[in-house]
């Protein structure tokens, strides 16, 4: 194990955070997209969300990737394996977070709602301007644990052929015969970044407007 | 012009198989404050909110500025509003919650000034010149830029009557906005309520302020189970109760005042 | 480009062989790592500040840390250091010693639920320590620890599938070989995904009628 090696497995992880980063936040948006559509009151569409949160939580993230990796081709889609990754782990992470952005939705309390019908908002500008916030708000602690599982499973996109920390790790390991060294850093490298997210994320908690009162 | 603000006619609402509101038929007087009173599940809160449409009743009907509420009369009877119909005539209403229902997530002055943003569309440097002058009238101007958290009950229940204002409604209907408060903070808002009576809006209050209801009611109402018992000036209904229900509730809430006075 | 599923099923006794790894290999490592977990958690909460600080070492490392590479690192790795270990016996050792960071987090949670007050009043009737966590701890905080138990044993579930990257013939493994045996792939992963989702829907039904009937049974 050589400096050298171990700047080539921090560079990889620049990788790793990137798509991560990426597909929590394209993930969020889709959760919160599927929360509206759970909320609409029509039943195909809530029926729809409710399939879609179902097979994503209830299949392998790597039967997930492998499934999207080798569909799109034989659909006539071909995509770079970076933007099949996030498009994987954004669909994944959609699903999870939409489950924890339930609970969100369903704290915010019911006089917030009314206030915003009685300043004449509409129901799709008390979605946007009222719900949304306060259900982010309230889950933002599940958002940083979903990050950091989200890092952690990143771990996976080895497999549509994208070359991040843990993949990195596997060819260095392999022309190295070094594994244990390797994967160790790799290893230390992954909880320091999980490290920090939690350490920022802590902070930013704080800085963070009050939740609504009880 | 002589209708009154809001006229209620034959009213009733239940929950369930509970009789809340029985018949009700009230008028209120435009300029006036109007006190709702009563003991704790008398119905008056309820009857407020159906005001607002928070509620919908199960007969009768509300007409705002004679506009029916919630619903339009129609050549094949009467349909219910669509939400931008029902949002016309809610706009002509501003209201403040007991629990004071601020958005935890904006400032002072981004409560105030949303729904002149989002509804009235107005740009954002407009709306917030617009939200700091109501701010100012209830002499918060200087707490704008904090966070609901920040303020204490009787800032917070002050920011939402500036809310409340924001959008120029002619009525305003207040939700017993006192009694999430601590008994020193009561006298701040009471005095911003006091100030929009003199300058002539049209009030209806759901208190137990006692106090309040005597010396700013124009009319005072009392409501028991579901029914409006009386309903007259405040000399008429505290000077010489004969209700024994009346009596009984005034009793209660004149001996806690006593009791808070010592 | 044609689409047929029938190939794959048509192997069905060897999915099943598959199906029959990943379970036992479910089944057995949630065993292990809720004894280890309970273990740890235990061994935390009475073995005094040195002991919490060392376990809290390993425990904060797994869970910061992807399984994948844990796996990486105990099959590839472990040779080096003389632990020659078959897929099977590292994909075992490997979710056990992973899910057991996990639910030693969740008795964590679940022994500072309790009341110190009960544990004083064992105590003062005379209750050994170890009479004291079977009796009184353990089932009070049952049900708490019982929704995040059953949650994680699902987790588990699913990252079996990756152990199929470490060479164990689970039902990964097994299924997208037919695939690639018979030219099928696309099909074998659809029927893997199919397969999977059954799986941890019937394990969230099976979680939830025991939530119920755990519920029932607790007087508070």
């Amino acid at each position: 194990m050589t400096w050298y090696l171990f700047q080539l497995l921090l560079q990889a992880s620049l990788m790793t955070i990137f798509v991560s980063a990426i597909s929590i936040l394209a993930g969020l948006v889709l959760a919160v997209f599927l929360s509206a559509l759970r909320m609409s009151g029509n039943r195909w569409m809530y029926g729809g969300a409710g399939l879609f949160i179902s097979f994503f939580r209830g299949v392998p993230l790597l039967v997930q990737l492998l499934l999207i990796f080798n569909l799109l081709p034989v659909i006539g889609i071909t995509l770079p394996s970076l933007a099949t990754a996030i498009i994987g782990l954004s669909l994944s992470t959609a699903a999870y977070q939409a489950e924890n952005l339930r609970g969100g939705f369903e704290g915010v309390p019911i006089g917030l709602i009314e206030s915003a019908e009685m300043a004449g908002f509409s129901r799709v500008q008390t979605f946007i301007h009222i719900r949304t916030p306060i259900a982010l708000r309230m889950t933002f602690p599940a958002l940083v644990n979903e990050a950091i599982l989200i890092l952690k499973a990143s771990s996976l996109v080895s497999v549509v052929g994208l070359v991040e920390l843990t993949k990195m790790a596997q060819n260095l390991a392999a022309s190295t015969y070094q594994p244990l060294p390797i994967f160790a850093s790799a290893g230390l490298i992954y909880l320091v970044i999980n490290l920090i997210v939690a350490f920022a994320a802590r902070r930013a908690e704080d800085a963070l407007p009050g939740l609504p009162a009880k | 012009m002589t209708e009154s603000a809001i006229s209620i006619r034959n009213l009733s609402k239940q929950f369930g198989d509970t009789l809340v509101l029985r018949d009700i038929n009230l008028e209120v007087p435009r300029g006036q404050v109007s006190c709702l009173i009563g003991p704790s599940g008398s119905g008056k809160s309820t009857l407020l909110r159906c005001m607002a449409f928070l509620e919908e009743a199960n007969a009768g009907t509300i007409l705002i500025e004679g506009e029916p509420m919630g619903f339009v009369e129609g050549p094949n009877g009467r349909r219910k509003q669509t939400p931008a119909e029902l949002r016309k005539t809610r706009s002509r209403i501003g209201m403040v919650f007991q629990q004071f229902n601020l958005w935890p997530h904006m400032t002072a002055l981004g409560n105030v000034s949303a729904s002149l943003r989002r509804v009235r569309r107005m740009p954002r440097r407009e709306a917030e010149e617009k939200a700091m002058a109501q701010l100012e009238k209830v002499d918060l101007k200087e707490r704008a830029h904090h966070y609901p958290s920040q303020l204490s009950g009787g800032q917070q229940q002050r920011v939402a009557i500036a809310r409340a204002l924001a959008l120029d409604p002619t009525i305003m209907l207040f939700d017993e906005p006192t009694s999430a408060l601590d008994p020193e903070l009561t006298g701040e808002v009471l005095n911003v309520m006091r100030a929009l009576a003199e300058e002539g809006m049209t009030m209806v209050v759901v208190t137990h302020e006692i106090g309040f209801a005597a010396s700013v009611g124009h009319k005072v109402c009392f409501l028991d189970h579901g029914k409006l018992l009386f309903h007259d000036t405040p000399e008429k209904v505290f000077a010489a109760p004969r209700n024994p229900r009346l009596e009984q509730f005034l009793d209660t809430y004149l001996d806690r005042g006593a009791f808070l006075v010592q | 480009m044609s689409f047929d599923i029938a190939v794959i099923l048509a192997k069905g006794p060897q999915i099943l062989a598959g199906l029959g790894v990943t379970i036992l290999i479910w089944v057995a490592g949630t065993f292990f790592a809720v004894i280890l977990g309970f273990i740890v958690a235990t061994a935390r909460r009475y073995g005094g500040p040195l002991v919490n600080l060392v376990l809290a070492i390993p425990v904060e490392v797994l869970r910061g840390t992807p399984f994948l590479v844990q796996i990486f690192l105990l099959y590839f790795g472990g040779p080096y250091i003389g632990l020659r270990l078959d897929p099977i016996a590292a994909g075992l050792l490997g979710l056990s010693v992973y899910g057991a960071a996990y639910y030693s987090e969740i008795f964590r949670a679940g022994y500072l639920s309790v009341p110190p007050g009960h544990v004083e009043a064992a105590e003062c009737v005379g209750f050994s320590r170890l009479q004291t966590i079977l009796f009184i701890l353990l089932p009070e905080m049952a049900l708490l620890v019982l929704p995040p138990s059953m949650n994680m044993a699902i987790i588990l579930l699913k990252d079996t599938a990756l152990l199929s990257l470490i060479t164990v013939p689970e039902m990964t493994m097994t299924v997208s070989a037919i695939g690639s045996q018979q030219y099928a792939f696309v099909e074998s992963i659809v029927v893997l995904a199919l397969v999977y989702w059954g799986l941890v829907e019937v394990a969230n039904w099976l979680g939830r009628i025991t939530e119920r009937k755990i519920a029932k049974l607790s007087v508070t």
